[in-house]
Parts: structure tokens; C-alpha cells; sequence
């Protein structure tokens, strides 16, 4: 037996749905295999045809298994079994085999073999049952002692069954009549001779219908097998075998169609065949294994014609071998392709190179009804002799975009659509040469400064719009520059005289900036005198306080004075009493010396010592009335003064108040200079800041106007440049105003416009008196 | 001389009580007086005459006291504290009456010679100057001197006596 090795513990999962179809010769040669098969076996079509088929038998499975499935098929019989297989890298995969002969004309010719997936229950039950089998060497893999016996009981035939059955039911039967016909009772006899030999004719028939049936399907199933669809059957009986015929009718009907249809399909992919090997397109068709099966004749004499070119490069390249040769041989490396066409979804288009010949190929996967890839075609182009003429055209189209028009393509070997192609190349480059030698010349003669050098020659379409345009790009140009030697020369002018005025205008901010800096410094002191005056102020204030404060004194000094005198007053009233009652007494002794005399003169000689007394008493009284009226006068006139006194303390007293008030409001008013003053200094500071801020932007000021002047003065030298340089253009007729602005070149007036300035001043001046009528004149001066 | 001759003619001398009225001064000789008194309030008297203030009680004795500014129809001027009343004794036929008369002010007692008195100053008959008695220069002031019995004769006042 063959030992096929090595092998590995790799197990290949076989696809639901798919089956693996094999047929072979009755020696066991393989003469066919389907695809699925060829690619789980892992080996070539080629190298399954013609094959014994047990190479690809793994070491695992029994010997006795395959004497079993030998001995099944040579008697005719389908046998079913799991098999263990290996691919042709070692790994093994599990098949559910199911091997039948195939008849002709009632005679076997082959054996067909149909594999499916197995469950993985399935499996282990099988690789256990052939690891036991191998385990003890079994010679069969049939069962074996009793179970052989049971079985050979289960398979006696139903002929046999029945006449043991039938035997079984008449012994009895056949004893009972003996016994009746012992016992002389005739009628019993009769009725079970009856029933028995009744039950027996049932039997017979039944019988002979089930066997006669089943004989008419079993040649009705090998007739199918042969492809003859057309037998007849009864089915038209209602009983079970009715059924069971109905049934097998159907199949046959079903597997008639489907035979129908299969031919159809197949005559239809004869025709595309057919179609295939006569169409001009080099086709290839190649399976999943990139083996070719299939080339038409195109490809087949394309290949030949190419085959020399093509061994330069693949020395092992033989056109004849091609068929059932893998397409790798194509490739100088195999993997890549290996890696890329099985695994095809679109179109692929790709280029090759193989020796000097250059073939395109677009390569399209094969899909069978369920969309599983089943192969791969192949449509090769030999571009070899086209590629040479693009690479030529392409030299020329380069050379074309780069500048080089002088190349042209040959025109020796080139026919059909290439000629014209390259005929009517080589004319657009003359065309284009001509155009840009044209050009050239012209464009040459303006970058040497002659505007007077148009384009002459005739043309047509965008290169008459080119010329037109070049023409009238020279006469805008020399219309521009001769507008532009008119605007150097005013800006030429101008830019002179806005140096002048930038002078000015810089000398005036360094003198503003100067008067800044003194208003600066005034400020500064004026700050500080505004500080002094706050201090002042603030000393005056504190004046005024102790001002008041004695003034205040001053008033409580006065209402004591006024109130002494009133004291004074009194005392002054309370002597005038005094000094009355004194004069009343003086007037009473008075009066009493008068009366003393009166009685003295009437006394006569006697009282004339008495009337001494009187009269001295009456002196002396008449002196006290006197006295006391003198010290009333005294008194009287104190009194007046002291009144006046009072009346002026009083005054004094509202005059110290009204200038404790007086002071009080120069106290205030005095507060108010100092917080004023205080005011006015920081108010002041910010004046100073504001001074010292526009002092640094004047000086800013001051470097701008410095710096603008300069511009100005470089100004005016670009532009005396700008009109030398525009002399470098001549053109045709054109008056050169250049000249006459170089030769001006001495500077401008200084100043012109500041004394303009200055008159429209004086006149705007003069204006001020008369009207302003003639608004127009202060407008221009505004502008100024 | 003639004053020698005269003092020599007549050398008693009288004691005159000089006083003082409207800024003029008046003497009534001294043994006339009885009493010289300070103004007071007087008993008013109907139906006198205007001179007549009024009646005083003097120790019992009802005395009529005459305005003499009215009586010799001066200014009528209020009474000051200086106001006396000098009360004298009037002698007439019908004996003697105390009759006080209102003075501006008491002004002195003098020993008045009689030769030193002139004569009242002749004014005709019609003008009647019996109340004066003469006229006194004393110190450049011409002091008239009253005959009081002639002036404060109750006679001559109206009204006066149906009073008493």
C-alpha cells in the first residue's frame, strides 16, 4: 500500500457547500477533478490527471477502509464513508466520501466520487473508530462475529421473509386442521382452510407487489443513471407505492430538467468558447492556482511571435507549453503575483516588460454563482512597436516644452493613424518655431530699449491674438513711457520742491520744539511759585485762625469792660443820690440858719450872737449846697462819660465781632486759595506732563520731518535716476520730453511755494478788512 | 460923701430876708417873717383867686399861701426842692394875719442900712407900687425891697376874706 509522507498536524477546513467531485477510471486513475477539488488537494490539475488516486491517501486512515470501499464498488455497490486526506504540503483534511460506479448501457465504466463536509461530531467518531481499527490491525472494517450474524439476518431477502412468515402461520394452522379433521368437526376445518389458504394468496400478492415495485424502481434508477429519463411507472395506484412511485417520477422529471439545463449551459459555454478562440484580443483564462486552462489562438500566436524576444529575458519561456503551465513563469517574481491575483476583487491593469517586448495585461477575477473566485482571466496587448513611436513623440514633446523646436519626428517608418500623427506634430512644431522666432525678435528689440520693432508676418487664431497683443502691449508701452518720462519729469520737479518744503518744515518743528522746551521750563517754575502760594496761603490761613482767636479775646474783653462800666454807672448813680441827700441837708441847715436868724433878728440885741452863729451856719450850709452841687455836676458828667464809654465798648464789642466774622471768612477764603492753589499745581504738573509730552512728539515730530526731508531729497534723486533711465527707450517719432527734464537738472527754485504761501497770507490779511466775499481765494490759502 | 452923710443921717440899719424869683431878687424885712418853711403840699381853695395856692396848716393855724410869680403875674414854673415858702406877718387894720407866700429860693439875711435903700422909681400915679419899699444894690444886683403889709394886705384880696 502507499505510504504517502510526510505529513503535519495542519488540518484544512473544507468550506460548507462546497463539494469535491472526482471521477476515475475502473483501475482507480483519476480522469477528472472539479475545482474545489484540485484546490484543497493543493496539487496541480496536471498533476491529478492520470494519477492513481491514492496519492493523495493519508498515512492515517486503515488500509482495510479502502479494501472495503474496493470491495464495495467492484460488487457494484455505492460505498459511504469519513476519510481522512492529505494535501500535497502534508496537511490532511476530513471528507464525507461517497464513492459509486457509474454505468453505460447497464455496464460500470468509471466511479464517481463525491465529498462532502463532514460535521465535526462526525469527525472525532471516525478518526476514533480509525485509531481503534489501526490499534488492533482489523482485517474488515465491517462488523465482524455476532453483529455480522444479526446483520445477515437483517439483510435476508423479503422473499425469504415472507415464506418464513408464511411457513410460521401455516404450521399452526396445518396442525388445528389436523386436529378438526382428527375430531371429524368438517366445518371449523373449513373455515380455518379458508381463512388460511386466503391469507396466503393476500400474502403471495402482497408480496409479489412490494418485490415487483421495487425491482421496477431499481431499473427505473439504473436507467436514470444512465441518462435515460423517459421510463414509464404506474402512477396512478392510491396506495403507498403509488406514492413512493409519484415520487421517483418526479426525481426523474426533476433530474430530466436539470439534465436540460446542464446541456444548454454547457453548449452555451461552448460557445463562448468558440467565440473566444476566434476574437482578435489575446485572452488567457487561468484558475485559482494561476494555472492556465484556457488560451485562445490570438494569444497563442502572440506568444510565438514573441517567444524569442521573451527568452532573452525568461530563458525556460516556450510558447507551445503554455497550456496547464502556471503563469508565474510570466513574472521574475512570483510571490508578488501570488500574493495579488488570487486575491483579485476588480479589474487589474498592469504593464510588463518582458525582454524588449512591452505587453499590457488586465487581469479580471472569474466568479462562480455564489460569488466565490473560481479562476482569473488574462487579455494581453503587444505595445511594443506603439511604445517605440510614444517614446518618440514623447523625445519630441519634451523637447517641444523645454525650447528645443528643432528636432522632428522621422517620418520613414510610420503608417496609418501614427503617420498623420507624426506628420501633423512636426508641422505644429514649424508653426510654433515660427510663432516664437517672431516673437523672439520683436521681444529682443524691447529689451534693448526699440519700441519700433512690431511683428510683421501674417497668422491666424490665438497666435494673431498673441501678435496683436505684442504689438499692442509695444504701442501702450511706448505710449506709457512717454507718459511716464512727462510724470518723471513733474515728480522730478515736485519731489524737488517737497525737499525744500521738508527743510522748512523740519527747521519750523526744531524751533517749536525749542519753544516747548522753554514753555517747559516756565511751567516748571510757575509750578513751583504755585506751590509757594499754596504754602502762603496755608501760613496766611493759620494768621487768620490766631486773628480770630484774639479778636474772639478782644470781644470777651469788651463785655467786661461794658459791664465795669455799668458798675461804674451805678456807683456813679448812687453817689449823684448821696451828693442829693447832701444838698438836701445843706438846704434844710439853710433853711434852719434862716429861721435861727429870723428868731435872731427878732430877739434884737440879745440875738445878735445867735445871728453870728446863724449866718456862719448858714455860710457853711450854703457851702455844702455848693459843694454837693458841684460834685453833682461831677458826677452828672462822669456819669454822661461813663455812658459814652459804654455806648463806644459796646461798638468796639459788634466790631470785634463782625471781624472775628471778617476773619473767620478770610480764614475760609484763605483755605479755599490754599486747596485752589494745591489744585492749580497738580492741574499745572499735568499741564507740565502734557508740555513734556508734546515736547517729545515735536522732537518725534522734529526727527519725522527730518527724516521726510531726507526721503524727499532721495526722492528727487530716484526720480532724476527714474528719467535717465527712461531714456533707454526710443520709439518711433515720439518727441523726447526726456531731454528737456535731464536738462533742467539744475534744482528748481527753492522755495516757491512758501512765498506763495506767505502772499496769499498777507492777501487773506488784507482780506480781513474788506469782505469775504471771494471765498475761493481763502479756500486755496486753507489748502496751504 | 453923700453915703457918709447919709449913714451918718441914719445909721440904724435893718435885717432884710433876700429871695430869689424869676432870677430876680426880692427882700422883705426879717422881724416880718415868722418862719421860712420847704415847699409842701398845700389845701387847695375854691373859688380863690389863681395867686392864691391854696391854705396850710402851721401848728394849728391855717395859713394862705400866695404865688407872688402869679401875683405879680410872671411865668407860672413848676415848684423845685429849692421852693420855700416864707411865712410872715402881715399887719393891717384889722390886726395881724400870717400869710405865706411860694419863693424860687431863700437867698440870704442882710444887715441893709436905711440910707443904702433907694426910693422905689416914680411910675405915675396909675402903676401901684406901694408894695415896694425901696431898692437895695447889693453886689451889682438890685434887690427890691417888699412893703409886705402893703402887698399881703388881706384887703386888697378877693375873695380871700369870705375864705377866712
Amino acid at each position: 500500500m502507499k505510504v504517502n509522507m510526510p505529513v503535519t498536524e495542519n488540518e484544512v477546513m473544507m468550506k460548507d457547500g462546497t463539494i469535491l467531485v472526482t471521477r476515475t477510471n475502473l483501475k482507480g486513475v483519476i480522469t477528472y477533478a472539479n475545482d474545489a477539488f484540485v484546490e484543497i488537494s493543493g496539487f496541480s490539475y496536471d498533476e491529478l490527471i492520470g494519477k492513481n488516486h491514492n496519492m493523495v491517501r493519508h498515512p492515517d486512515m486503515p488500509a482495510v477502509a479502502f479494501q472495503d470501499l474496493w470491495e464495495s464498488v467492484k460488487a457494484l455497490r455505492p460505498w459511504s464513508q469519513l476519510v481522512k486526506n492529505r494535501t500535497k504540503s502534508g496537511d490532511y483534511y476530513w471528507v464525507e466520501a461517497h464513492v459509486t460506479p457509474v454505468y453505460k448501457q447497464g455496464v460500470p465504466v468509471e466511479y464517481l466520487s463525491v465529498r462532502y463536509a463532514p460535521s465535526r461530531a462526525q469527525v472525532n467518531e471516525a478518526d476514533t473508530f480509525y485509531r481503534e481499527l489501526n490499534g488492533r490491525r482489523a482485517t474488515t472494517i465491517r462488523p465482524v462475529g455476532l453483529a455480522k450474524v444479526i446483520k445477515a439476518i437483517k439483510e435476508i431477502s423479503i422473499n425469504k421473509k415472507a415464506g418464513m412468515i408464511a411457513g410460521a402461520f401455516l404450521l399452526p394452522n396445518i396442525f388445528l386442521m389436523k386436529q378438526f379433521y382428527d375430531a371429524q368437526q368438517l366445518l371449523p376445518l373449513a373455515i380455518v382452510a379458508l381463512l388460511s389458504t386466503l391469507a396466503c394468496i393476500l400474502g403471495y400478492r402482497l408480496v409479489r407487489d412490494v418485490t415487483g415495485s421495487l425491482g421496477k424502481a431499481t431499473n427505473m434508477c439504473y436507467q436514470m443513471t444512465d441518462n435515460n429519463f423517459r421510463n414509464k411507472t404506474d402512477i396512478d395506484r392510491n396506495d403507498l407505492i403509488g406514492d413512493f412511485n409519484r415520487a421517483l417520477y418526479g426525481m426523474q422529471v426533476k433530474l430530466n430538467a436539470d439534465m436540460a439545463y446542464m446541456k444548454q449551459t454547457g453548449s452555451e459555454s461552448l460557445r463562448i468558447k468558440q467565440a473566444l478562440d476566434n476574437v482578435s484580443s489575446c485572452v488567457m483564462v487561468a484558475n485559482t492556482n494561476l494555472e492556465i486552462i484556457y488560451m485562445n489562438d490570438t494569444v497563442k500566436s502572440m506568444f510565438k511571435n514573441a517567444e524569442k524576444d521573451i527568452q532573452q529575458q525568461l530563458p525556460n519561456f516556450d510558447a507551445d507549453k503554455l497550456l496547464g503551465a502556471n503563469i508565474d513563469q510570466f513574472h521574475k517574481n512570483p510571490a508578488h503575483q501570488r500574493g495579488m491575483v488570487p486575491n483579485l476583487q476588480g479589474t487589474l491593469t498592469s504593464e510588463l516588460v518582458i525582454g524588449s517586448r512591452h505587453m499590457n495585461f488586465v487581469a479580471n477575477p472569474v466568479l462562480d454563482e455564489s460569488g466565490s473566485r473560481i479562476g482569473t482571466v488574462v487579455e494581453w496587448l503587444d505595445r511594443t512597436h506603439e511604445v517605440k513611436i510614444e517614446k518618440e513623440i514623447e523625445n519630441l514633446v519634451e523637447g517641444v516644452k523645454t525650447g528645443n523646436l528643432s528636432a522632428r519626428i522621422e517620418m520613414a517608418d510610420k503608417d496609418g493613424f501614427f503617420e498623420k500623427l507624426s506628420q501633423g506634430i512636426n508641422e505644429l512644431t514649424d508653426g510654433i518655431e515660427g510663432v516664437f522666432s517672431d516673437i523672439n525678435n520683436t521681444m529682443h528689440s524691447m529689451a534693448t530699449g526699440d519700441l519700433s520693432n512690431k511683428i510683421t508676418n501674417e497668422y491666424e487664431g490665438v497666435y494673431d491674438d498673441c501678435k496683436g497683443s505684442i504689438n499692442a502691449t509695444i504701442d501702450k508701452l511706448a505710449d506709457t513711457v512717454g507718459q511716464i518720462r512727462e510724470s518723471a519729469d513733474f515728480i522730478n520737479n515736485s519731489s524737488q520742491e517737497i525737499a525744500s518744503g521738508n527743510n522748512n518744515l523740519s527747521e519750523r518743528v526744531e524751533a517749536q520744539a525749542a519753544s516747548l522746551e522753554e514753555t517747559a521750563s516756565s511751567m516748571e517754575e510757575l509750578t513751583s511759585t504755585v506751590k509757594n502760594n499754596a504754602d502762603n496761603a496755608q501760613q496766611a490761613n493759620q494768621v487768620a485762625s490766631s486773628a480770630r482767636e484774639l479778636a474772639e479775646k478782644g470781644g470777651t474783653v469788651v463785655i467786661s469792660a461794658v459791664n465795669a462800666m455799668a458798675e461804674i454807672n451805678e456807683s456813679s448813680n448812687k453817689i449823684a443820690e448821696i451828693i442829693g441827700v447832701i444838698d438836701e441837708i445843706a438846704f434844710q441847715t439853710n433853711l434852719l440858719a434862716l429861721n435861727a436868724s429870723v428868731e435872731a433878728a427878732r430877739a434884737g440885741e440879745q440875738g445878735r450872737g445867735f445871728s453870728v452863729v446863724a449866718t456862719e451856719v448858714r455860710n457853711l450850709a450854703q457851702r455844702s449846697a455848693a459843694a454837693a452841687r458841684e460834685s453833682k455836676e461831677l458826677i452828672q458828667t462822669s456819669i454822661q462819660r461813663v455812658r459814652t464809654g459804654t455806648e463806644f465798648v459796646n461798638e468796639t464789642g459788634v466790631s470785634l465781632n463782625e471781624i472775628v466774622g471778617g476773619v473767620k471768612k478770610v480764614g475760609d477764603i484763605i483755605s479755599e486759595i490754599a486747596a485752589a492753589s494745591i489744585e492749580q499745581s497738580q492741574g499745572i504738573e499735568q499741564v507740565n506732563q502734557a508740555v513734556s509730552e508734546m515736547d517729545e512728539i515735536t522732537q518725534q515730530n522734529a526727527a519725522l520731518a527730518e527724516e521726510a526731508s531726507a526721503a524727499s531729497v532721495s526722492m528727487s534723486d530716484q526720480s532724476t535716476n527714474m528719467i535717465n533711465l527712461l531714456q533707454f527707450f526710443s520709439f518711433n517719432g515720439a518727441p523726447s520730453p526726456v531731454n528737456r527734464a535731464v536738462d533742467q537738472q539744475a534744482p528748481p527754485p527753492v522755495s516757491p511755494k512758501p512765498t506763495l504761501h506767505r502772499m496769499n497770507k498777507s492777501q487773506a490779511k488784507d482780506m480781513v478788512g474788506k469782505s469775504f466775499v471771494e471765498t475761493s481765494e481763502d479756500d486755496e490759502w486753507d489748502e496751504f | 460923701m453923700a453915703n457918709d452923710a447919709m449913714g451918718n443921717q441914719s445909721n440904724m440899719s435893718g435885717q432884710y430876708l433876700t429871695f430869689d424869683l424869676a432870677g430876680e431878687m426880692y427882700g422883705v424885712e426879717i422881724l416880718k417873717v415868722q418862719e421860712i418853711r420847704g415847699w409842701e403840699k398845700v389845701r387847695n381853695i375854691p373859688n380863690a383867686p389863681d395867686y392864691i395856692k391854696g391854705a396850710l396848716n402851721l401848728r394849728g393855724e391855717v395859713v394862705p399861701i400866695i404865688d407872688l410869680r402869679v401875683r405879680f403875674a410872671m411865668e407860672n414854673r413848676e415848684f423845685t426842692p429849692v421852693t420855700v415858702v416864707i411865712i410872715l406877718c402881715v399887719e393891717s387894720e384889722q390886726g395881724t394875719n400870717v400869710i405865706g407866700v411860694v419863693a424860687d429860693a431863700v437867698s440870704d439875711v442882710l444887715d441893709i442900712k436905711l440910707a443904702d435903700i433907694k426910693e422905689k422909681p416914680n411910675l405915675g400915679s396909675k402903676i401901684d407900687t406901694r408894695f415896694m419899699r425901696g431898692i437895695y444894690v447889693y453886689k451889682h444886683n438890685m434887690i427890691m425891697l417888699l412893703n409886705v403889709d402893703k402887698l399881703l394886705n388881706p384887703d386888697e384880696f378877693e375873695g380871700l376874706p369870705s375864705l377866712l
